[in-house]
């Protein structure tokens, strides 16, 4: 929906209005899976009750809110997740859920259609078993998760399927998008590994570096820019990320993204962040209203204020096009809201050679000279390989 | 006819600046409707033809055998989309 017209339109009159059009709440922590890439922590500290987030609901959809995402965590173990969704369903909002789908049967796939959830999204690592079940760390995760799958769309739900990339099963893509064309579901490729929401870096280990990423980054049939100079075809990409809002738009303008301006992220503890890769705490709805929190918590305001064109060093770069930079991220991994960040440049530069620049340096490369190596990855069959992905 | 009015109660809707915005969960279709239709929209359901016709017709000031024909023209549209029915039923 996001890239139509109509919603084009829709989102710039959100941002322009603060209105918190899609929000994600995560309803627990706790989780069935022990992915080894996963940046939460699986217990409890005291979750939102019942009444306390159907309040949560009912503030949102007063405020505003028309798209709701459900996620954890596992969010089926939640015993109240039922009349949870009964209540979201009541107050008319759009639901997307996310969840590895191991507790889904025929008789919760039917409920869940009963319920008019328009989307669900579950994570999948390959499409071999050892290779899934061994990033879940749950034997026979994979068989589960694909009958619940056929359970899904046996009740007519619309099934997407996330695939995080990471050094275990960079090479999965490949079968995934095989499946998924089995499925006849839609896919995103996920290579965002977040550091841990606690600020432990470790799960960065499990990146794929720039070179390893470099036969995803140049299949024509992922990455527009493998055969094209024309950055705008990017829209099609069906890499991104799994985490997102799902709103993302040319419409934004000279805003980084929707967080803060448009959706926003809620934990199972009631703590409200503009994004769930954004930890910048502005408010716990145990305490102040979500109203109080969005208009007036000057962190939020603070995020609200970024500007693209003034960010001071990624506003002067000369790949920007190729830079998919991501504010969360650059304050997790750089410290700063505004600031510019490794991953993003050692990738931006990627993309800009293969999308045909020669030399390509970002400005904070520019400043500070890269010593991963990352420009002088050689690209000898680029053009070989957008041939073979385009015909 | 003077059946009874009622959303698809699959819809998703929320109200932005006065009109409404109903998504299907179905085709995942976003429809944006004018400000009429939005007035229909919030105050149709559960109501019959000619109590909605009534206050269209105090509403914008019209007769009310055209806020009536206006109204069936605009349900009709409604209907085709799958966003509002008129219940068989209760036709008169």
């Amino acid at each position: 929906m996001p890239g139509t017209p109509v919603m084009d339109g829709l989102i710039r009159r959100t941002v322009q209005r603060h209105l918190p059009w899609s929000v994600h709440v995560d309803l627990t922590y706790r989780c069935n899976e022990r992915c080894i890439h996963c940046y939460l922590d699986h217990e409890d500290h005291g979750e939102m009750k019942t009444p306390e987030i159907k309040n949560v609901f009912q503030q949102l959809a007063e405020s505003g809110t028309l798209f709701l995402t459900l996620s954890g965590g596992e969010i089926f173990l939640r015993a109240d997740l039922f009349e949870l969704l009964e209540c979201a369903r009541s107050l008319h909002f759009d639901i997307s859920l996310k969840t590895n789908a191991l507790l889904i049967d025929g008789e919760r796939a039917r409920k869940l259609r009963d319920l008019s959830v328009r989307k669900i999204q579950i994570s999948i690592y390959s499409s071999e078993a050892e290779v899934h079940d061994a990033i879940t760390k749950v034997r026979g995760s994979l068989e589960r998760t694909l009958s619940a799958i056929r359970f899904l769309q046996a009740e007519g739900l619309k099934v997407k399927i996330a695939c995080p990339l990471m050094k275990q099963n960079l090479l999965a893509y490949r079968n995934v998008q095989a499946l998924a064309t089995e499925l006849g579901v839609p896919y995103v490729l996920d290579m965002t590994i977040t550091p841990k929401m606690d600020g432990d870096m470790g799960l960065l280990q499990l990146r794929s570096s720039p070179k390893e990423l470099l036969p995803i980054l140049q299949d024509a049939t992922l990455n527009p820019r493998a055969c094209s100079t024309d950055s705008s075809a990017a829209q099609i990409l069906p890499t991104g990320s799994a985490t997102s809002s799902g709103m993302e738009s040319q419409a934004y303008d000279d805003i980084p993204c929707s967080a803060g301006h448009n959706s926003c992220y809620i934990s199972p503890y009631g703590d409200v962040f503009p994004c769930v890769q954004m930890p910048v705490a502005t408010g716990n709805l145990r305490k102040q209203s979500f109203e109080d929190i969005w208009f007036r918590s000057a962190e939020m305001n603070r995020v609200r204020a970024v500007r693209e064109s003034q960010l001071p060093v990624c506003s002067k770069c000369t790949i920007r096009q190729y830079c998919e930079r991501c504010p969360g991220l650059a304050q997790m991994e750089g410290g700063d809201l505004s600031g510019a960040y490794e991953r993003a440049c050692e990738l931006a530069e990627l993309n800009a050679r293969i999308g045909g620049v020669t030399n390509p340096v970002s400005a904070m490369h520019a400043q500070k000279p890269n010593t991963s190596g990352a420009c002088s990855i050689p690209l000898p069959n680029a053009a070989t390989e957008a041939r073979i992905g385009s015909s | 006819m003077n059946g009874q009015i009622t959303r698809n109660p699959k819809l998703a809707w929320r109200e932005v600046d006065g009109e409404m915005v109903i998504i299907s969960p179905e085709d995942s279709q976003v429809h944006e409707l004018n400000e009429t239709a939005s007035l229909v929209w919030k105050h149709s359901e559960g109501k019959t033809l000619d109590e909605l016709a009534e206050k269209i017709s105090a509403e914008y000031e019209v007769a009310r055998e055209t806020a009536r024909a206006d109204l069936e023209e605009l349900l009709a549209a409604l209907g085709e989309k799958q966003l509002m029915f008129v219940s068989p039923e209760a036709k008169g």
